[in-house]
């Protein structure tokens, strides 16, 4: 913990710009048409982390209705387009937040719901919970509330189908490009050996998103810690072995 | 760095695996998790895997004030969160020795019975998608909606409505309240016909429901059931009748058991508790017009409310069984510690642990669901 405490989490955050408008334009007509539809068909990996989550069945039943948006819920984060995170988040459940966040391909996006992810709400003296949720993730769009109605959900989705249109949701590329933040604030909760098995690293360096911000001291705090994942042992050839000696048939053969 | 519940699998013999079962899983009733060990799909061990909802509730009730904590209980349990705030407000008038307006008691009862339909409506509809009929739970929500609708009516909130103060009720219902809900009573008694011809009724479910997740009732009295869950056993206990609070003694009902004890009995005794609540609510509607007066007793003035110092043990009868508070007050303006005993406790992890041994790996969703175990309250 001594080394940790020396190094400053980094502050400052580099927004990206906006969109870059490409040369050809037929390539920004279909940049175009791609965003409309991904904001027309998103997946939503809906980790019912608090008591937010009770308002997410009538939003997504026949009352209210999410699916003529195109919004479904799915079940494993590699299919994922949207993490919910439905309430307070818990130190443990943080954890496992940011391994399946990690985990879902780009683009993604993450909406907060509730006012315990904006700033700790009624858990602000908690000493269980992570108070301010984009202090760990890059959070897209919050709805505040506690808790919101459906109605709000929705809102707060359309609001982000309409910044996925216009190509503004693209704070999943401040997680690679400023990941040595979020690492530190990550490290700073959970203790300086925090690791994933995800490698984010080489993920910003595939989709060119690597800035000076990418790697700090945080990074290298990280790699320093890293162990390679040991492989599980199995010995099949062995059991193989004794299974056919203990075969009566092949000893009667014998 | 590893997991905290990570363990090492030691040369497991090659037909045996390990599943983690949730915490982020469609069968798994919110954030919880569950591990167990698989020959095949038969579940040879299991083990409950919780905590991921813990926020420290009864640390942080000893730092706010004896008011402060109203908003902050029934956050407790988020499906069915009336009688906590009830069951709190009953334990700080005992300390005090307040004697609530009869008024009050009745929309006190109103409001739980409201609650349990709301929360056995999302209960059964969710039993029915770990079975793989969504139509049930599509009903079942879109009905409990209507049931907030008439709390938001009455208190302005959906979910957490923060109605029950210490002393009483906040405030009397709206004008008409009580047509309104008739109205959405005789509508839910309509539909109780359907539920039992899609849901209830249907082969599908008594086939797939029967047998699984069995207890006797010797097992349930040992591992502290208690609810629905119990009185799925044979054995007729409800707080509600056999320690009355409130206007209970009051009210005609039964107390509905059934023999079997597996998930089947569970939600049949669920579905006759629909039954049951609703007909309570039939005579609050024509009992309550008939009880004049106030709402509320006069409370000191609730920022500098110290409560006399003694402690009390208070229970009701929620919708996933016996809800209790522990309280304790040294005389001072904030609880000196505040013990909830949930049932869903009992429910998610030592008895669904025992239950899921021996099952198959598609219905330790089912049990899970057939208990009712709601894991806030698991973690608290
Ligand atoms: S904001 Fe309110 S409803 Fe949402 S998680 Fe926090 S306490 Fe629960």
């Amino acid at each position: 913990m001594n080394e940790l405490d020396k190094i400053p989490v980094r502050q400052e955050i580099s927004v990206a710009e906006g969109n870059v408008k490409r040369s050809n334009p037929l390539a920004n007509v279909f940049d175009e048409l791609v965003r409309f539809c991904q904001s027309r068909s998103m997946f939503m990996l809906h980790y019912c982390t608090g008591c937010g989550a009770i308002e997410l069945p009538p939003a997504m039943t026949s009352r209210f209705d999410m699916e003529r948006l195109g919004i479904q819920p799915m079940v494993t984060p590699r299919q994922a387009d949207i993490l919910l995170i439905t309430g307070y988040v818990s130190v443990k459940t943080l954890k496992r937040i940011i391994l399946t966040y990690e985990q879902m391909p780009s683009p993604k996006y993450v909406i907060g719901i509730c006012s315990c992810t904006v700033n700790g709400g009624m858990y602000w003296q908690s000493y269980a919970t992570a108070k301010v949720l984009k202090e760990y993730l890059p959070v897209d769009i919050y709805i505040a509330g506690c808790m919101p109605r459906p109605e709000a959900v929705i809102s707060g989705l359309r609001d982000l189908m309409g910044d996925i249109k216009s190509g503004r949701a693209d704070n999943w590329k401040r997680y690679f490009q400023n990941y040595d933040h979020y690492l530190g604030n990550q490290q700073q909760l959970f203790g300086e050996d925090w690791q994933t098995p995800t490698d984010i690293i080489a993920e910003a360096e595939h989709y060119g998103l690597m800035t000076d911000q990418t790697l700090g001291e945080h990074t290298a705090l990280l790699q320093k810690h890293q162990q390679p994942l040991e492989a599980l042992e199995f010995s099949l050839g062995e059991k193989r072995e004794k299974i056919q000696g203990e075969n009566p048939r092949e000893k009667n053969n014998e | 760095m590893r997991p905290e519940n990570y363990e090492a699998i030691k040369q497991p013999p090659s037909n045996e695996f390990e599943l983690n079962f949730g915490p982020n899983h469609p069968g798994i009733e919110g954030n919880y998790a569950f591990r167990v060990k698989l020959n095949g799909d038969e579940v040879l061990s299991a083990r409950a895997d919780a905590g991921y909802l813990h926020r420290g509730f009864e640390k942080l009730m000893e730092g706010r004030l004896w008011i402060q904590n109203i908003a902050l209980v029934p956050r407790i349990c988020v499906p069915d969160p009336v009688p906590m705030e009830v069951c709190y407000s009953l334990a700080i008038e005992e300390l005090c020795g307040l004697e609530i307006p009869e008024r009050a008691m009745w929309l006190r009862v109103m409001q739980l019975e409201m609650s349990r339909l709301a929360a056995h409506l999302f209960a059964f509809g969710g039993h029915a998608a770990t079975t793989g009929m969504y139509t049930p739970m599509f009903w079942g929500v879109a009905d409990r909606d209507l049931i907030l609708d008439r709390f938001e009516e009455l208190t302005g909130g959906r979910v957490y409505s923060i109605y029950n103060i210490p002393g009483g009720v906040r405030r009397d219902m709206p004008d008409g309240f009580l047509d309104r809900l008739g109205t959405l009573l005789d509508y839910l008694d309509s539909r109780l016909p359907d539920y039992d011809s899609l849901f209830f009724r249907n082969q599908v479910f008594i086939k797939r429901a029967r047998d699984v997740g069995a207890m006797t009732q010797e097992q349930a009295l040992k591992w502290g059931v208690t609810g629905p869950n119990l009185r799925a056993t044979g054995l007729a206990f409800d707080v509600r009748r056999d320690d009355p609070y409130l206007v209970y003694d009051k009210i005609d009902f039964d107390i509905v058991t059934e023999p079997g004890g597996d998930a089947l009995s569970r939600n049949l005794v669920r579905r006759a508790e629909l039954k049951q609540s609703i007909r309570i609510l039939r005579q609050i509607i024509k009992h309550l017009p008939s009880v004049k007066g106030a709402v509320r007793c006069p409370i000191p003035n609730p920022l500098a409310w110290n409560v006399p110092a003694g402690e009390t043990y208070t229970r009701v009868e929620s919708s996933k069984g016996e809800l209790a508070y522990y309280v304790v007050s040294n005389g001072g303006d904030k609880p000196y510690r505040v013990h909830v005993r949930g049932p869903s406790s009992m429910h998610a992890v030592q008895v669904l642990e025992k239950l899921a041994v021996g099952s198959r790996l598609e219905d330790v969703a089912q049990i899970m669901f057939s208990l009712d175990a709601c894991p806030p309250e698991v973690d608290r």
